[in-house]
């Protein structure tokens, strides 16, 4: 391809970046460093390239950024103090402020009950350290005694019913060992010297006392109750 | 925000050539983009390309409506000067904030045509991607190449005209 003066002005850009390759290149070059109009337009223009990247970037005036702010948002009214902290309290008037506040209020008002501190009756000298220590102390001991109370209870419910159940298995076994033995010849209404007849349920209820007894000498906590 | 300013800003000044003119223009781009935020779509290239595109409509309108007063202006330097401090009719803080070559490229860029000016300034200036040229002059690659290329050989040829020689 032929190198005109056209052509490589039309090129020119094309060849200050790089997009001439291999022979292309070649045959410009060679064109540029003989023509006396191509050689000083290429070098001017490269050096013009050059120059214009290294051209130092502006900085925009402080003013035009707070411009640009009051013509968009709109200009900043100044507010005092009062007004700012008025502006502040309006603020946290949101529902989950509100929400937020009164959860830190019941578990405030729930931990100080547990602290031993009264609301009726407010003191001073109940938020003491040694004071909340007690009384977190005293409250922790009321719960264990209660508590092995309640299993204590719960046991001597149970040994109650597992008696009373063996009572009942035990009369259900042996009612004859109980009941007058019949002879043969024995008349209805004759009754046996030897064995007098007694009523199953009375001798049941003896039965349920006697052990009864035997567990409140065992258990000093029944001693409090008296089973009719 | 600050980039962003900083990047508009820079290619409105670039563009005019006036630090006024510039700080007016780049609040008015981002009062378009502000108003015009909701029509932004990701379709339209980064926020970044678009802002860009919003940049260049504006100047291209600006250039538009001054087009009078420049013309006017123009019948009184046919011949182009170099500019030195004395006859650059800046202020002294804005001889401040160029360097002594780059005001000189600075002038002559404002000399050139505005298709020729913008494609320029977003390639050499902007160090922006021909494909992102494209999307904010809305023109085919082609026709960027196109415009970059006399663009800079115009802008040196100014130069040759003012007695810049290159360096």
């Amino acid at each position: 391809m032929t190198w005109t003066c056209d052509l490589v002005e039309a090129r020119l850009s094309d060849y200050l970046e790089g997009l001439l390759q291999g022979p292309e290149r070649v045959a410009f070059e060679a064109h540029a460093k003989s023509c006396a109009d191509c050689a000083p337009l290429v070098a001017s223009v490269r050096s013009l390239v050059g120059e214009m990247h290294s051209m130092e970037v502006l900085e925009a005036p402080p003013r035009l950024v707070y411009s640009i702010l009051d013509k968009t948002l709109g200009p900043r009214e100044t507010v005092t103090a009062w007004q700012g902290f008025l502006n502040a309290i309006r603020g946290l008037a949101t529902p989950k402020f509100a929400y937020g506040a009164a959860s830190v209020m019941a578990t405030l008002i729930i931990v100080l009950g547990a602290s031993g501190f009264s609301l009726r009756k407010p003191k001073l000298a109940d938020l003491r350290p040694a004071a909340i220590y007690q009384s977190a102390d005293r409250q922790a001991h009321l719960v264990f005694a209660r508590s092995v109370k309640y299993v204590s209870d719960l046991r001597v419910v149970y040994e109650i019913q597992s008696r009373l159940r063996q009572d009942e298995n035990n009369l259900q076994t042996a009612p004859e060992e109980l009941l007058p033995k019949s002879s043969p010849g024995k008349n209805p209404g004759q009754t046996d010297e030897h064995q007098p007849s007694q009523p199953r349920q009375q001798n049941r209820a003896n039965e349920v006392s006697r052990q009864l007894q035997m567990l409140a000498a065992e258990l000093p906590l029944l001693s409090e109750r008296s089973i009719r | 925000m600050r980039r962003h300013t900083r990047r508009i800003f820079n290619i409105c000044y670039r563009f005019t050539g006036n630090r006024t003119e510039a700080e007016d223009l780049s609040q008015d781009v981002f009062l378009r983009v502000y108003r015009t935020l909701a029509s932004y779509r990701s379709a339209h290239g980064g926020f970044a390309t678009w802002a860009t595109s919003v940049t260049r409509n504006l100047l291209i309108d600006h250039y538009r409506r001054t087009k009078r007063d420049r013309i006017t202006d123009s019948l009184d330097d046919k011949m182009p000067v170099v500019e030195n401090k004395e006859s650059a009719g800046r202020r002294p803080d804005e001889q401040a904030l160029l360097g002594e070559l780059s005001k000189q490229v600075q002038s002559a860029l404002t000399r050139l045509s505005p298709e020729l000016r913008e494609a320029v300034i977003l390639r050499d200036l902007q160090q922006l991607e021909y494909a992102e040229i494209q999307t904010v002059l809305a023109v085919p690659e082609g026709t960027v190449k196109s415009r970059i290329n006399r663009g800079r050989i115009e802008l040196a040829r100014i130069l040759q005209q003012m007695g810049v020689r290159p360096a």
